[in-house]
């Protein structure tokens, strides 16, 4: 998930002093890479990731299939998650799937569970230049114009993630579909409303008019699971990588659709139904085209709505690590409030016209 | 009886001079921070003048539809949150309306708290 994450201090082994820590991650890097030596020249908090930590890692490496200088990130794990999120070793796995079925990624290099180099599990890949801002991107009159032909194409990207179908002996650790549709899910936002102190009825409402309304069972495909502007780079115009896939799994094909067209996920225009970015319209065609499959809109309906109820579960789960857990983090204080956003868009695609008496 | 400007003027004269004489001397990379500071004193202002509770007529709604006075009325937001995960109002029109009114008339309250802009972007005044 994008967000703002407070400020980091380089990741570190209990007892370690920061100049062995680099030592000993030159060290992993030059054994991975097959360089005769590895020098880390910079380690730097980058910003967004609220629930994991990435870092800027400049390196220059002597000798090797990556002699020279590399620009790279570090990924590890923030010190309070979402429980529903994959591991750093399992996130490398599906980047390396996502990677060879031809999605345009940061391509993936090593990671390592060895606690004794930055203190926690991590991976790296290459640094892909741009920007996720979404604020930004759905702002920015510049770059209105190329929009559509960036839905398209991330409608085409997306074809090529549900390219990957189960069983994968690489991706075992993903949870079969059964466990993960949408009667699970159902089950399991009804098991956190249950601890959660507050009742929240509108988004009782919007599940039991899931449960009730579950669309007929269909071949899963690998999805993304949080495919949405503020998850993939541009460099101008340029796509240049899909980030973020802690919650990749097996999936309905319309459910990463339906979490991309989500109105949560728009950000500064609530018009551009795709993403904030364009009409679904060339989203739709890039999907379409790529796959060979019609996008089916009450399917769609359907995965949107419980878009908007997962968002506001993960939005309320997010001040839960303010709240419960103690992470002093004014943004992730300040999610939980989105919540109502999404129940407000809940009762405007169950009940359209409705709200006047509320107004 | 307190003392003036009230905490909720004083909220929103601190945030002014937040945004407009401090933001512009703090570096890029903590202007998001300074922006979410802002965001959460307009909140903390809108609440100290609106108050924190799901607004009275709304409660009073709620009584109506279950015909009892007497119950807590957090009780009562709790009873509703079960009774519309089992459907318990899809069986007649009238007390179906009833409640899609009352979910509408909360979530519009507690946005114009939390969120006025986005309720305005929806075509809610």
């Amino acid at each position: 998930m994008a967000g703002t994450g407070s400020p980091q201090s380089e990741p570190r082994v209990p007892g370690v002093a920061a100049e062995d820590r680099r030592t000993t991650l030159a060290r992993f890097l030059a054994a991975a890479s097959g360089a005769h030596a590895v020098e880390v020249i910079g380690l730097t908090p980058l910003r967004g990731g609220a629930i994991q930590e990435n870092w800027a890692l400049d390196a220059y490496f002597s000798g090797g299939a990556f002699s020279g200088e590399q620009r790279l990130v570090l990924r590890t794990t923030a010190p309070t998650g979402v429980a529903t999120s994959l591991g750093r070793r399992e996130e490398f796995a599906v980047l390396k799937a996502a990677f060879a079925a031809g999605v345009t990624v940061p391509e993936p290099l090593w990671a390592s569970d060895d606690p004794e180099i930055v203190g926690k599990p991590f991976f790296t890949m290459r640094r892909v230049e741009g920007t996720a801002a979404a604020h930004r991107i759905t702002r920015d009159p510049a770059l209105d114009p190329a929009l559509p032909a960036i839905a398209e194409q991330l409608g085409r990207e997306l074809a090529r993630i549900h390219t990957i179908r189960p069983p994968r002996a690489d991706l075992a650790f993903l949870a079969p579909y059964e466990e993960v549709g949408p009667t699970h899910q159902i089950a399991g936002f009804r098991a956190y409303l249950d601890r959660h102190p507050t009742p929240r009825p509108v988004l009782e409402w919007g599940i039991r008019w899931l449960e009730t309304h579950i669309p007929p069972p269909t071949e899963p495909v690998f999805s993304h699971h949080d495919f949405r502007t503020g998850n993939y780079m541009l460099d101008g115009t340029v796509l240049t990588g899909i980030l973020d896939w802690e919650f990749s799994g097996w999936g309905d094909p319309h459910e990463d659709i339906g979490w991309f067209c989500c109105k949560g996920w728009r950000f500064a225009r609530l018009d551009r139904e795709a993403g904030g970015i364009a009409d679904r319209a060339p989203f739709y065609r890039g999907y379409e085209s790529e796959s060979g499959r019609s996008v089916e809109p009450r399917r769609v309906f359907f995965w949107e709505i419980l878009a908007s109820v997962r968002w506001a579960v993960i939005a309320l789960q997010q001040t839960d690590r303010y709240m419960i857990a103690g992470e002093r983090n004014l943004d992730l204080a300040l999610t939980g409030r989105r919540a109502t956003e999404c129940e407000l868009e809940i009762l405007m695609l169950l009940d359209p016209g409705g709200g006047a008496s509320g107004a | 009886m307190r003392d003036l400007p009230t905490g909720p003027a004083l909220l929103a004269l601190a945030r002014d001079v937040l945004l407009n004489q401090l933001m512009p001397l703090l570096p890029p990379k903590a202007h998001l921070e300074a922006r979410l500071v802002a965001k959460s004193m307009a909140i903390a202002e809108r609440e100290a003048i609106l108050g924190t509770a799901p607004a009275p007529g709304i409660l009073h709604e709620l009584e109506e539809l279950y015909r009892e006075g007497d119950e807590d009325k957090q009780v009562l937001l709790h009873r509703f949150a079960r009774d519309l995960r089992v459907g318990a109002f899809e069986q007649g029109e009238p007390r179906e309306r009833d409640a899609r009114e009352i979910l509408w008339r909360l979530t519009i309250a507690k946005l114009r708290n939390a969120n006025p802009r986005f309720l305005k972007a929806n075509g809610f005044s």
